[in-house]
């Protein structure tokens, strides 16, 4: 049953070679038998989870020891990949345009199988090239699916996807780099063996591997300094991909930093560094958000706060810093797609926004409980997340950190509220009536209902996250699993 | 002192320090490509080098399986060549990228390439464009 | 400012690499999984290239992810240039002359050839599927070169496209079934240095090389078929 998971990312594979071929035969029948797949693939990982209780390890092909590619399949790695495909089923591009060639929407759907199988291999792989052929396999999909533009190509969307696609290049370009002078220095790739020689990288040419690859890795999860493709990809692209990019991709980059920070950098120079970039990001992201005209840019910026917010809380040593990064991390990944959802109607100029919420109060209500949410009121998730980072933060006596969250939370609540406010102020001459789409709302319904649920059920949840995060930081048993040969 | 593995890494120092040079500095959208290119064969041979050794031979046994010379070490040459792939692939994917954007702006130069996409942008969403003054260089065609 | 800072950038760059030169064990590196791949790679996959063991088993799934980005990029390319205007008969280039028609013609079967043996002979000699792949695709794209009013075939290329990665995971996946790990190698080993050995290593690598072919040749025509006039 366990060894089941390879197909988490096999399938998807296999489906996106042959769609071109099935829709060939019948669109209607690739249409369908897509996101059938990934719904059987889902109920697996959930299947898994409930019957393989402990972390196990799975040595591709039986190349038992660090020279073979080695899947490390612990809780977290499967609450990702649980979390790609029901995110990603969620976020299917359900509707095409009239004019689109049968050829156009195979291809689209292709992409997004690509794009699955990719992050289903980065939630599991425990060999750092691996990641990083799996990372790449993300990032072209990701530019065929920006490129496709929101509603048909256009200039805009060309001129996003290369300019994103020359920054994640040059991202890529550093994490080759840097995976070189890992293994000019280790002679591996192996994160768990890596890990057993991590005295080896504590030295300067190390730490140099490290920024590198954290640059490189950092382009997908909206690093501070390699981060300006963000606004720009997600106005061109339609707001599902901008969601999915947003919410999954970039969580998927920030596990493999993770793993690299927790396996093999333990040391404080990493962190620092991590905390400075990730301060750098909340401050850049909050104020661009303020000063934003719309409201697909100003949630952009936001979400780069946002993933500001989930490397300070990683910066923060052991348990503590492991339980709030995933908190923040997760809230970010539910919320954000499903505000996308809601902005996918609202795409225009903010003043244009006015009255909105009379013909559309359920987009316009659960925009008010996600926005409540990020700010942190108390009863929702949003409250519990940025307890945790604070109170992990003040055991490490960042106070700076603090002082900046806490301001930035100000500043998003100023920005919030704007939007908010003149969705149910009073507009006479509102006559434009865009409807959401059902499927938008229904899966914007179904993030909320899961918001709820978590903050209805705070405790087992808690309890939950608590412990995936003490099995995240179990270095030792990492190593005894993926190089122990028992699979 | 100057053995050959020095002279190439400087090698590999010198074709990413052009490249990415290259990257940030040019403003013409075909040679930001060309200057990828060559950022990513300085990074492929740095790969190469992380298993090149002195004086051993191909990782291809052509005698016997007894007696294996010293070999280098074929993981990097393995790695490599899955990199260069990846490269083809996202350069393929660029070039026609760079075709649609100069049918849709006739012009490669970044800034104005940039300055258009902002206009649509703004477009759509129905905002003024903040008018910067950006000169456009015309050295490029 | 721009340029200012870039130029700062590259400096500490430069400045970084060439710190390195005294830290990395340049020309004698640590070979930790390579050894270990050296002594046991010709018994645990039978390939007398050891790049191909790699390639192939111990890291076999990065060459499947390899074929996917391939295939992303073409699929991505095709997304992006289907809006265009096709070449028309009309619009087209003229034929090459003679001589580059006559040589296209003449090179085609002799790089068939050629590229079909470097994909089998990948286990044995340097080479292999993406080597092959590419002569492949290059003896495929030769004609419409020299003829640019032709056109390729593209549903033969995506049946081929679609088939080869499919054989691929399919190879993979009895491993999986059969043996309980993705991409076990299967069959017998045979004889090292033999064309018919390494098990179902050659297999893989005429997938790859016949992935590697038409996705390459598929792209080159797609950008082939470009109505250029309005560029």
């Amino acid at each position: 049953m366990k060894e089941l998971i390879v197909l988490t990312f096999a399938v998807p594979l296999l489906m996106a070679f042959l769609l071109p071929t099935i829709s060939r035969v019948s669109f209607t029948l690739s249409k369908l038998i897509a996101p059938l797949v990934l719904l059987a693939l889902a109920i697996m990982v959930v299947c898994i989870w409930n019957f393989h209780t402990e972390t196990f390890v799975l040595h591709i092909g039986n190349f038992i020891g660090p020279q073979g590619i080695v899947f490390y399949v612990d809780r977290l790695a499967l609450l990702f990949a649980f979390a790609i495909f029901a995110m990603t089923l969620l976020m299917w591009p359900w509707y095409f345009e009239k004019d689109e060639s049968s050829d156009t929407r195979t291809r689209k759907l292709s992409l997004t199988l690509l794009l699955v199988a990719a992050s289903a291999g980065m939630s599991l792989s425990g060999d750092i090239f691996n990641l990083y052929v799996f990372y790449e396999l993300l990032a072209v999909a990701s530019y065929g699916l920006i490129a496709a533009g929101n509603k048909k190509p256009a200039g805009n969307s060309y001129a996003a996807a290369f300019r994103y696609l020359m920054i994640s290049a040059l991202g890529s370009v550093f994490a080759l780099l840097g995976i070189a002078l890992i293994y000019f220095q280790t002679g591996t790739l192996n994160l768990a063996h890596l890990s057993e020689m991590k005295e080896l990288l504590n030295n300067p040419a190390g730490l140099i591997a490290f920024v590198f690859i954290l640059l490189g890795f950092g382009v997908k999860a909206e690093l501070f300094p390699v981060n300006s493709w963000v606004p720009e990809a997600y106005m061109a692209s339609s707001k599902r991909v901008a969601g999915l990019l947003a919410g999954l991709v970039s969580k998927l980059a920030v596990l493999v930093i993770i793993k690299a920070l927790v396996l093999i950098y333990p040391q404080d120079e990493a962190r620092q560094l991590l905390l400075f970039l990730g301060i750098a990001g909340v401050i850049v992201g909050e104020f661009s958000a303020m000063k934003a005209q719309d409201m697909t840019r100003m949630l952009s910026w936001s979400s780069i706060a946002q993933l500001g917010l989930v490397f300070i809380a990683f910066s923060i040593p052991g348990k503590a810093g492991m339980l709030a990064g995933l908190a923040v991390a997760l809230h970010h990944l539910i919320s954000k797609p499903a505000m996308f959802l809601i902005a996918e109607r609202w795409g225009g100029s903010l003043q244009n926004l006015k009255g909105r919420a009379q013909s559309s109060p359920i987009m316009a209500a659960l925009l008010i409980l996600f926005a409540l949410s990020m700010v942190g009121i108390p009863p929702l998730p949003g409250f519990w997340v940025k307890f945790l980072l604070l109170s992990g933060l003040s055991a490490q006596q960042a106070w700076l950190a603090i002082a900046v969250v806490l301001i930035m939370t100000v500043v998003e609540t100023n920005y919030l509220y704007r939007v908010i406010s003149s969705l149910y102020s009073r507009d006479e001459q509102q006559s434009v009536t865009s409807r959401h789409r059902t499927a938008d709302t229904f899966s914007a319904l179904i993030l909320a209902g899961v918001l709820i649920f978590v903050s209805v059920q705070v405790q087992t949840v808690g309890q939950a996250l608590d412990e995936i995060a003490q099995d995240a930081v179990d270095v030792k048993s990492y190593i005894d699993l993926s190089l122990g040969g028992g699979s | 002192m100057f053995d050959i593995a020095s002279i190439l890494f400087a090698g590999a120092t010198g074709l990413l320090v052009i490249g990415i040079g290259g990257m940030v500095l040019s403003e013409h959208l075909y040679r930001m490509l060309l200057a990828l290119a060559i950022a990513e064969a300085g990074a492929n041979l740095m790969l190469v080098l992380a298993g090149f050794k002195w004086s051993a031979s191909a990782p291809i046994i052509t005698v016997s399986v007894e007696s294996i010379p010293a070999m280098v070490d074929p993981v990097p040459q393995a790695m490599v060549l899955t990199a260069i792939v990846i490269g083809v692939g996202v350069q393929a994917l660029a070039l026609t990228m760079i075709i649609r954007i100069r049918n849709a702006y006739g012009t490669l130069n970044m800034r104005e390439v940039k300055l258009k996409m902002e206009q649509e942008f703004a477009d759509m969403a129905d905002l003024p464009i903040e008018t910067r003054s950006v000169p456009a260089r015309n050295d490029q065609s | 400012m721009h340029q200012f800072s870039s130029f700062l950038f590259l400096g500490g760059f430069l400045f970084f690499l060439s710190v390195l030169t005294g830290i990395l064990p340049l020309g004698d590196p640590p070979m930790i999984i390579g050894q270990a791949i050296q002594n046991h790679g010709v018994s645990e996959t039978g390939a007398a290239n050891l790049v191909t063991a790699v390639v192939l088993g111990y890291r076999g799934i990065d060459t499947l992810g390899e074929l996917s980005i391939l295939f992303a990029a073409a699929t991505a390319g095709g997304l992006v240039l289907a809006t265009g205007k096709k070449k028309t008969q009309a619009s087209a280039d003229e034929d090459a002359g003679f001589i580059v028609k006559t040589a296209a013609e003449l090179l085609f079967p002799l790089l068939v050839v050629a590229g079909l043996y470097i994909v089998i002979h990948g286990h044995l000699t340097p080479g292999g599927g993406f080597q092959g792949g590419v002569i492949l695709a290059a003896a495929f794209f030769l004609p419409l070169l020299a003829k640019p009013s032709t056109t390729m075939n593209h549903n033969t290329m995506s049946l081929v496209e679609g088939f080869s990665g499919a054989a691929f995971i399919g190879i993979g996946l009895i491993g999986l079934f059969n043996h309980g790990a993705f991409l076990q190698p299967l069959l017998s080993k045979g004889v090292v240095g033999e064309l018919f050995s390494a098990g179902t290593l050659p297999l893989l690598y005429l997938a790859v090389g016949l992935k590697v072919g038409a996705e390459l040749a598929g792209l080159l025509a797609n950008l082939n078929e470009e109505d250029d006039e309005n560029v």
